[in-house]
């Protein structure tokens, strides 16, 4: 029991580590993206708030859920090898 | 300096392979003459060894382990030790030995009336050591010289150069985009340190 707490425990961590440099590092991009956007096509207004706005439309993405698959995505390939090795 | 180079790296190439020939299934084909258990005393290869089963108490100094007696189709010998990995290294997450040894039993065979076996197994055998691999799945066979596609190992050996092909092209981007103008800088002092490391300004 303590051996499968410890490995759900190190990979939660491992995984929460992935996860949260993925999210910075993919909020950053979108960042860029959309200030790169507004320089290059729109160039009037308020550029700030073009980069809120926008940035608020990704934070309800289904681009960044899927970041989500950072933790499912291990999860199913841990039920899958544990089902072949030991029930088939 | 060039001999340190490729000293090192050859190295680094040996450990690489030696881990994944140690971690990733292989599959022999043999027959099972005997199955047992033994009380093994862990030593200086105790890293050869897996943890306790799930459950069982954990760090003891010794602990009864099922084993796997075998004949290959060239009539040499090969045993297997019969562990669970549990929920440690390597990643098989086996918990089911006492049902692999049951199976294992269930396919023991004569000379004569050979049934062979697709034993799927990880380790290595070492006698100077006394290790043994950890069979991991055992099925009969279709006869002594069927060929098994390693389709397993492909994925992960062609998964694991994409990864390192990718780290490649980040660490020589950074390598050119960062490093590389720190080194022409005369006025940077990480690059007077770097310069003096590789000898000189010159690539």
């Amino acid at each position: 029991m303590i051996a499968l707490l410890r490995f759900l425990l190190m990979g939660f961590v491992v995984l929460t580590v992935v996860y949260v440099s993925v999210s910075l590092y993919s909020r950053a991009m979108r960042r860029q993206k959309l200030r790169r956007h507004w320089d290059e096509k729109i160039g009037t207004g308020d550029r700030d708030a073009f980069v809120r706005k926008g940035l608020a439309l990704y934070d309800r993405s289904l681009r960044r859920r899927l970041i989500l698959g950072v933790y499912i995505i291990p999860m199913i390939v841990v039920g899958t090898i544990v089902y072949i090795v030991n029930y088939t | 300096m060039v001999y340190v180079k490729w000293t090192f790296l050859a190295v680094i190439a040996a450990l690489v392979f030696s881990f994944l020939h140690y971690t990733l299934p292989q599959h022999d084909i043999v027959r099972i003459t005997n199955t047992e258990v033994r009380r093994i005393d862990f030593g200086d290869n105790s890293i050869f060894w897996s943890g306790s089963a799930p459950g069982t108490a954990g760090g003891v100094a010794n602990r009864d382990v099922h084993f796997i007696e075998t004949f290959r189709p060239n009539d040499k010998p090969m045993v297997y030790r019969n562990e669970d990995t549990g929920w440690g290294w390597p990643p098989y997450f086996k918990v089911n030995t006492s049902n692999l040894q049951a199976m294992a039993r269930d396919l023991i065979s004569t000379k004569e009336n050979p049934q062979w076996v697709v034993v799927t197994h990880y380790g290595w055998r070492n006698e100077y050591l006394s290790i043994y691999p950890n069979a991991v799945a055992v099925r009969p066979a279709e006869g002594p010289d069927e060929f098994i596609i390693p389709w397993f190992n492909i994925a992960v050996l062609f998964s694991l150069a994409v990864f390192a092909a990718w780290v490649w092209t980040l660490f020589a981007r950074f390598k050119e985009n960062r490093i590389e103008p720190l080194i022409d800088d005369p006025d940077s002092r990480a690059g007077a340190v770097l310069r003096r490391l590789f000898g000189g300004g010159g690539r």
